[in-house]
């Protein structure tokens, strides 16, 4: 230890800006790995989560790109004319959200509230923290059963009351509270396999059919955005996409589970494809510089390491010293990258941004810290290229001549 | 010469590949929120880069102390050298700058997104150029 | 090659062999050519001798030194120091050989410029064991007395003169008070003040406690005040 001080404290450390110089090209190093770890994790996840949804016989709903939406043409009418036709016709699974309301909570954030109806609640296997899952066989002019965030269960544990003024229904309604989900559960898009949308804030609102009946046209139509349509055929589908045209002016796609994975395959892989790419070029561009920093400390430094190795230090012990060395720069770079991940994802905390705050030490979660382990990882990759160049550079050159320089 | 060339060229082209980046029409939203990372903090990300050149003034220097010494001692000036380096690295970066500008021209960019570069770079040439007035008594 | 001034190895008095040296061949390579140099090349040492080395440059008197002080192991034949052949010694083995049997004395030139001389002084303590390191730091002290570098201690190799960094990289050579004490042009660039003490030490230490001196030297007057001379001549090949 006393060896290792000295050689970093009395060699390396006269010679500071070649340290900064590698600490600077290993944070871009880290930071490039880190994000595109974070991206393909989110991705990954996203993924993972559409299976439960994208089952055999489904076909998802999704609007279709060149569909001009004429507002005009939406109305009360139109939407139940074709949840109407969906409730005759079909199992379909329904889910929306981001409608916020503001209750009373702990960490003062805008709840959002979600709506779903059994089928969706079936599929997605909700876990729970506390608490029993909802029913959807409730009382409509009662309490609603509801499950919520980790966020709020401080404020409202299993069996309290929330009351408040709803605007889907447009008339005040009491929530029972009959769940908590499991902390940092999140929604994915379907489209958008790698955002997400937190629960750790929100409240999951069951919606029967007499709820979907005294609903807001707002409901009715964002829910038709995502809607997953069960067991059925194209020929099925087929004539709803025509009752949706007919009623809202608008042109739906449904995607089958084929399709869908088919559009999960080409189009996910192929930019996952694209992103590992640009990351490993990125990487060996970092890695050359690396080495041409390492080499030109060891052509600054190599009298000091000479005359070390002249009296008493050994190659392998040199060798242990470098890897201390770059692994203490690691590590510092790990803590920045930390800090960063850190800062964003407290941020949100701050800026009480309630569909990304996170639990987790500063926020962190699962995710963060398998990309922060990915990011060692590399660290170690370029630590070994990096340490094996500058003994090979070192020991190329003869003690004696080295000593002289 | 040709390291520092490398050194300044490599600088430019991550300034002109993230324009570049930043100019493309993607139809990929994942691919957009990966590059959004980099694009977002763009200026940040190019003067982080710009270090190694910090680090190859600072070991060209180290490397040239007797060459400095020695220069010196049969009758050169610590102002005609320290002049000399400067007017060199200039004569390095200039052409290097205008192939950026011309390079940026050839893909409709902004001509003088990249002028903060060469500020950056002049700084750091003038900083190191301090040094040689170290290595005056070697 | 090699005359002897003293032709009866170990004079006649029974002494302790402690290098046997046999290079059959060391190729040394330039950028532009391989050259063969100590083709056939023998030497033995007994313990307490005084050896220069001379020659002209270029015939391997470094190249020797170097593989005697166990720097180089980059050569074709056997080397058996204190009585451990030391072609097969670990890497490890070789540098605490190095740090606890062997000071080299180099030119004035082989200092870290950003230590004092005091810890340029102490590196070899760096790499001693603890007990031994207690040991010689009660020493550093006299060695520093005895060499009177005690004013420059605290200085950078850069803010002394010539002879005061000659002594420095001498008080270094001896500090682990070493078996087999290493010189290569150790008075090269010195004048005579500092060339008398420089070699009036390195004898004392001969002296004093039995140390095997080996100097590679241009200096004849020097080599004259040694037990032995050992002169090289040039027998190299090109080999490309």
């Amino acid at each position: 230890m006393k060896i290792f001080r000295f050689i970093v404290s009395k060699i390396f450390l006269r010679k500071a800006i070649l340290g900064i110089g590698m600490i600077l090209l290993l944070c871009m190093a880290n930071y490039i790995t880190f994000t595109a770890a974070r991206s393909i994790l989110s991705t990954f996840q996203g993924y993972q989560e559409t299976k439960y949804i994208n089952q055999e016989g489904i076909y998802i709903a999704n609007l279709d790109p060149d569909s001009h939406m004429d507002m005009g043409l939406i109305n009360e009418n139109g939407t139940h004319a074709v949840y109407d036709y969906l409730n005759n016709n079909f199992n379909y699974a329904f889910y929306t959200d981001g409608f916020i309301v503001s209750i009373p909570n702990t960490d003062d954030m805008e709840i959002s509230l979600g709506y779903m109806n059994e089928e969706y609640y079936k599929l997605n296997q909700f876990e729970l923290s506390q608490g029993a899952d909802v029913d959807f066989n409730y009382q409509f002019d009662g309490e609603i059963p509801v499950l919520i965030g980790k966020g709020l269960s401080t404020t409202y544990p299993v069996g309290s009351t929330i009351k408040m003024e709803e605007s889907v229904l447009g008339r005040p309604i009491t929530l029972k509270v009959q769940g908590v989900l499991k902390q940092n559960a999140y929604h994915s898009n379907y489209y958008a396999l790698n955002s997400k949308t937190y629960y750790n804030f929100s409240i999951l609102v069951p919606v029967n059919e007499e709820f979907m009946n005294h609903a807001n046209i707002d409901l009715r139509f964002n829910g038709l955005m995502d809607i997953t349509i069960l067991q059925s055929t194209k020929e099925q589908i087929a004539d709803l996409g025509e009752v949706i045209k007919d009623n809202l002016g608008l042109k739906f796609n449904f995607f089958s589970q084929q399709e869908n994975y088919d559009y999960f395959n080409e189009y996910y892989l192929h930019t996952l494809k694209i992103i590992c790419i640009i990351t490993f070029i990125l990487l060996v561009v970092i890695t050359c510089l690396s080495v041409w920093n390492a080499l030109v400390s060891v052509r600054l430094m190599l009298k000091e390491f000479t005359i070390n190795l002249l009296v008493g230090l050994s190659y392998s012990k040199l060798k242990k010293i470098f890897y201390g060395y770059f692994g203490i720069l690691s590590f510092i770079n790990l803590i920045v990258i930390f800090i960063i991940t850190a800062f964003d994802r407290y941020g949100c905390w701050l800026r009480k941004d309630a569909t990304f705050a996170t639990y987790g030490l500063f926020g962190l979660i699962g995710m963060d810290w398998l990309a922060l382990l990915l990011v060692a990882a590399s660290d170690i990759l370029i630590g070994v290229i990096v340490v094996e160049s500058m003994l090979w550079k070192i020991k190329k050159i003869p003690i004696s001549l080295g000593v002289l320089q | 010469m040709l390291e520092l060339s490398f050194a300044y060229i490599l600088c430019f082209s991550l300034n002109l590949l993230l324009d570049y980046v930043k100019a493309l029409d993607l139809d990929s939203y994942l691919l957009n929120a990966f590059l959004k990372n980099f694009i977002d903090y763009q200026p940040l990300v190019v003067s982080l880069f710009t270090f190694i050149v910090i680090v190859f003034h600072y070991q060209m220097l180290q490397r040239k102390k007797v060459e400095i010494f020695c220069r010196i001692l049969v009758g050169g000036t610590v102002f005609n050298i320290t002049t000399r380096y400067i007017r060199d690295s200039l004569t390095i970066l200039i052409p290097v700058y205008l192939l950026s500008v011309l390079a940026n021209a050839y893909l409709d960019f902004n001509f003088f997104s990249n002028f903060y570069l060469v500020l950056i770079l002049i700084t750091y040439i003038l900083i190191s150029a301090r040094q040689v007035r170290k290595y005056e008594n070697f | 090659m090699e005359n002897q001034k003293n032709s009866n190895f170990l004079g006649g008095v029974t002494m302790t062999k402690i290098i046997d040296l046999s290079v059959k061949e060391k190729i040394y390579e330039s950028k532009k050519a391989q050259i063969s140099i100590l083709n056939d090349f023998k030497l033995e040492v007994a313990d307490g001798e005084k050896i220069a080395i001379v020659g002209e440059s270029g015939v391997g008197k470094s190249s020797l030194l170097n593989i005697i002080g166990l720097i180089d192991r980059n050569y074709n034949g056997e080397y058996t120091l204190l009585g451990s052949l030391t072609n097969n010694l670990h890497t490890n083995e070789l540098a605490q050989w190095r740090n606890q049997k062997i000071g080299f004395i180099l030119q004035e030139s082989a200092l870290i410029n950003s230590l004092t001389i005091e810890d340029n002084i102490k590196l070899p303590l760096l790499y001693a064991g603890s007990e031994k390191k207690e040991f010689k730091i009660e020493d550093f002290e006299s060695v520093v007395d005895a060499i009177g570098i005690k004013p420059i201690l605290k200085k950078k190799p850069l803010e002394c003169s010539g002879g005061e960094k000659a002594r420095a990289v001498f008080a270094r050579g001896i500090i682990m008070k070493p078996q087999i004490i290493l010189a290569d042009e150790p008075t090269a660039s010195l004048d005579m003040e500092n060339r008398e003490r420089i070699v009036t030490l390195l004898f004392k230490m001969n002296k004093e406690f039995n140390t095997t001196i080996i100097t590679v030297t241009h200096d004849l007057e020097i080599a004259n005040r040694h037990d032995r001379i050992i002169q090289l001549e040039k027998c190299s090949q090109r080999l490309g």
